[in-house]
């Protein structure tokens, strides 16, 4: 392992503690607080909430959160090809690595392309048929 | 590896028993989600001490950036399931799953004797150079000469699994 | 200890070699590179934006801005923070007390933790990691679950609604990102920051985003995708003050909103910063290389230099950042996700091929050297 996850590991450690600290200080030097009804309730700019704030929302956020995932994954594929990129340019091979980056965002534009086609990448869905035009 | 690095270990891996643990018995899912997290992150960690630097990274951009934003969607879509205590769907599957994970450990011992054999018979010094050597332009090379059939497999199968999570997430007539 | 890790650490322990501090184990080191960066560059730039982007504001809308605490109201951060600590601390009785108190420890920790990879100057890396792009990238993740759950903790339909608008936001927004820094592993062939920085000097590529015109296009979109993903103006959704009351953190109070706002800023400076290593040339001195042609000034001076330009250039991208803040309207949910997954992914696709037809086409050389190989009569002579 790489001397440099040591600093990353003392970051994470630093930048965690920082948090409660900060709060602590707080603690430590604001009055007491005395909390009322309108206080503790859900900020609904003054208005009483009605029902739960966990409410269903639409699943698009669970479309985009999917198409995510499968380019991440092929991003992270094409990273270390990547980085060979160059070798093979200056050594006169470059034909090999570029096909398969060639091949590699091809089968991504074709995803891209078939979402687009079939309207998943619309955020907003048949408001036409909600909402018709006047 | 120094003394400092095996704590560094050591919290690692109680990150990731511990935490999978809560996983497991955690009777609030959304719990259950955020320590699924902290145990990707020490599974990252160790996959580091076991110097693949690369695989690490991909671990937190794939599995923290990506599956658990997917599960929290997923549990705060179906927001019922917030309320709802595990505990009580959950305990006619002790049984089974106590005999399943019983059932695996045979299998886990082959797998950790014989790894422990393959370390016990490398170089110490040579592991020492290769767990600190970059794995990035290892795998790319991998991936160039020996696995390029294997590489193309993976773009086909994740562009296929596009198709297939969009088709499945779009709303049906 | 591997070769290529120029680490901050280890030079330390280089100047420091036959005194007393040579002694000193590299993780106390580490540590108090951690300690330095953390509460002398990060937190303080955090507050210290927060005044400039006032100021800036106040002077872009012809506006006085802060100015009674201290000369030009430049304590105004203090005074702020001062009033932040001694707030009412308020975690929302219906929301989830554990995740209310866990989000904001995601949020800063994955904002400072992305400082490890950046190269302050030549050898001034906290920890010059081989996928130090990757790292950040890996590193700043952890912040979207963060500002996710912490919504969801509030117990609010505003928070859910920003939370939600973000965790999307900043998915999406990655794919661009991650797409846009791909030339520029095709140029360096390395994942390592110290290194991509290194090959950006006067006399080898001059910065990245004068390599060829894809970078050129590139550079634009790893910024604006930057802008997206650390939820700034324009695309504020998460927040959008007129339509969100605050957005993801409206039940943050006192410190806890405090810690947000450094969060966000922290995360604008390690974004401008990976935007400025990447393709401004990091330390790099314009038309210049310090150590090649002034050989004589003292190592340190150098690294000072180096560092003054780093965050000059950085510095300037911040400032853009803020300047668009004032100058742009926010755009729409719809729009948003529209010019993430029909624009700007489709375009740095574009890039990476285009990138690698240069590279291939030129055998590697940016296109100052092409323009300097025909003037200088034949051929590459890189």
């Amino acid at each position: 392992m790489e001397t440099g996850y040591i600093s990353a590991f003392w970051f994470i450690v630093v930048a965690a503690i920082t948090v409660p600290l900060m709060l602590g200080v707080g603690a430590l030097l604001r009055p007491k607080s005395i909390p009322t009804r309108r206080g503790t309730q859900a900020y609904e700019c003054g208005e009483d909430p009605i029902g739960s704030a966990w409410v269903k929302f639409n699943i698009r956020f669970y479309v985009v959160a999917i198409i995510f995932i499968i380019f991440d994954v092929e991003v992270a594929a094409v990273l270390p090809v990547a980085t060979q990129f160059k070798e093979a340019v200056l050594s006169g091979s470059a034909g090999f690595v570029f096909a398969e980056i060639f091949l590699f965002v091809a089968l991504l534009v074709l995803g891209l392309i078939y979402c687009w086609v079939r309207g998943d990448l619309e955020w907003v869905k048949g408001v036409t048929q909600n909402a018709p035009r006047k | 590896m120094t003394n400092g690095m095996k704590w560094i270990l050591l919290i690692a891996e109680l990150l990731t028993v511990g935490s999978a643990l809560i996983v497991a018995i955690n009777p609030n899912i959304l719990y259950s989600a955020v320590f699924l997290l902290f145990s990707f992150l020490g599974i990252a960690v160790m996959y580091l001490f076991a110097g693949a630097d690369f695989l690490a990274g991909v671990q937190v951009v794939v599995y923290v950036g990506g599956v658990t934003i997917l599960i929290l969607f997923a549990i705060m879509l179906t927001q019922w399931l917030y309320r709802l205590k595990l505990k009580d769907i959950g305990s006619k599957f002790v049984v089974p799953g106590v005999v399943l994970a019983l059932g695996l450990v045979p299998f886990l011992h082959r797998g950790l004797t014989q790894l422990g054999k393959m370390v016990q018979a490398a170089p110490p010094e040579k592991m020492a150079e290769f767990a600190a050597s970059p794995k990035t332009a290892m795998i790319g090379k991998a991936l160039l000469t020996n696995y390029v059939l294997p590489f193309e497999a993976v773009t086909i199968l994740l562009l296929g699994a596009l198709v297939g999570a969009v088709w499945l997430a779009r709303p049906k007539a | 200890m591997p070769v290529n890790s120029a680490l901050f650490a280890q030079s330390l322990t280089q100047w420091t070699q036959g005194t007393w501090f040579a002694s000193v184990p590299i993780w106390v080191w580490a540590l108090v590179s951690a300690l330095i960066i953390i509460y002398m560059l990060a937190l303080p730039f955090g507050g210290i934006a927060t005044y400039v982007e006032r100021k800036i504001a106040a002077d872009l809308q012809d506006r006085i801005g802060p100015n009674r605490v201290g000369p030009l109201g430049i304590f105004q951060f203090a005074a702020d923070a001062i009033k932040m600590i001694s707030k009412e601390d308020y975690v929302p009785p219906g929301g989830d007390r554990f995740l209310f108190n866990i989000a904001p420890v995601l949020v800063v920790v994955g904002s400072c933790a992305g400082f490890v990879a950046l190269p302050l100057g030549q050898y001034l890396v906290a920890g010059d990691i081989n996928i130090g792009v990757f790292y950040i990238m890996a590193i700043t993740t952890i912040i979207a679950p963060g500002i996710l759950l912490g919504s969801w903790a509030s117990e609010n339909k505003w928070s859910l609604l920003g939370g939600l608008r973000s965790a999307a936001q900043i998915v999406s927004y990655e794919i661009p990102v991650a797409l846009s820094i791909v030339p520029i592993i095709l140029i360096s062939g390395s994942l390592q920051i110290g290194e991509i920085v290194k090959q950006q000097g006067w006399h080898d590529h001059f910065w990245n985003v004068f390599h060829n015109p894809f970078t050129f296009i590139s550079f634009f979109i790893l910024f604006v995708g930057g802008l997206a993903e650390t939820n700034r103006i324009p695309f504020d959704l998460p927040e959008a003050e007129s339509e969100l009351v605050s957005g993801f953190n409206t039940e943050f109070s006192g410190m806890r909103f405090g810690l947000y706002a450094l969060g966000e800023f922290v995360d604008v400076f390690v974004m401008c910063a990976l935007v400025t290593s990447l393709y401004l040339g990091g330390w790099q001195i314009p038309f210049l290389e310090l150590d090649k042609f002034w050989v004589t000034l003292p190592s340190g001076l150098i690294a000072l230099i180096h560092v003054s330009f780093f965050l000059g250039k950085t510095f300037l991208l911040v400032f853009v950042v803020m300047w668009l803040r004032w100058t742009l309207p926010r755009l729409r949910v719809d729009q948003l996700m529209g010019l993430c997954w029909k624009g700007m992914v489709p375009v740095a696709l574009f890039n990476i091929l285009g990138t690698a037809i240069w590279m291939w086409a030129f055998k590697g050389q940016s296109m100052l050297q092409v323009v300097s190989g025909l003037f200088s009569g034949g051929g590459g002579s890189h």
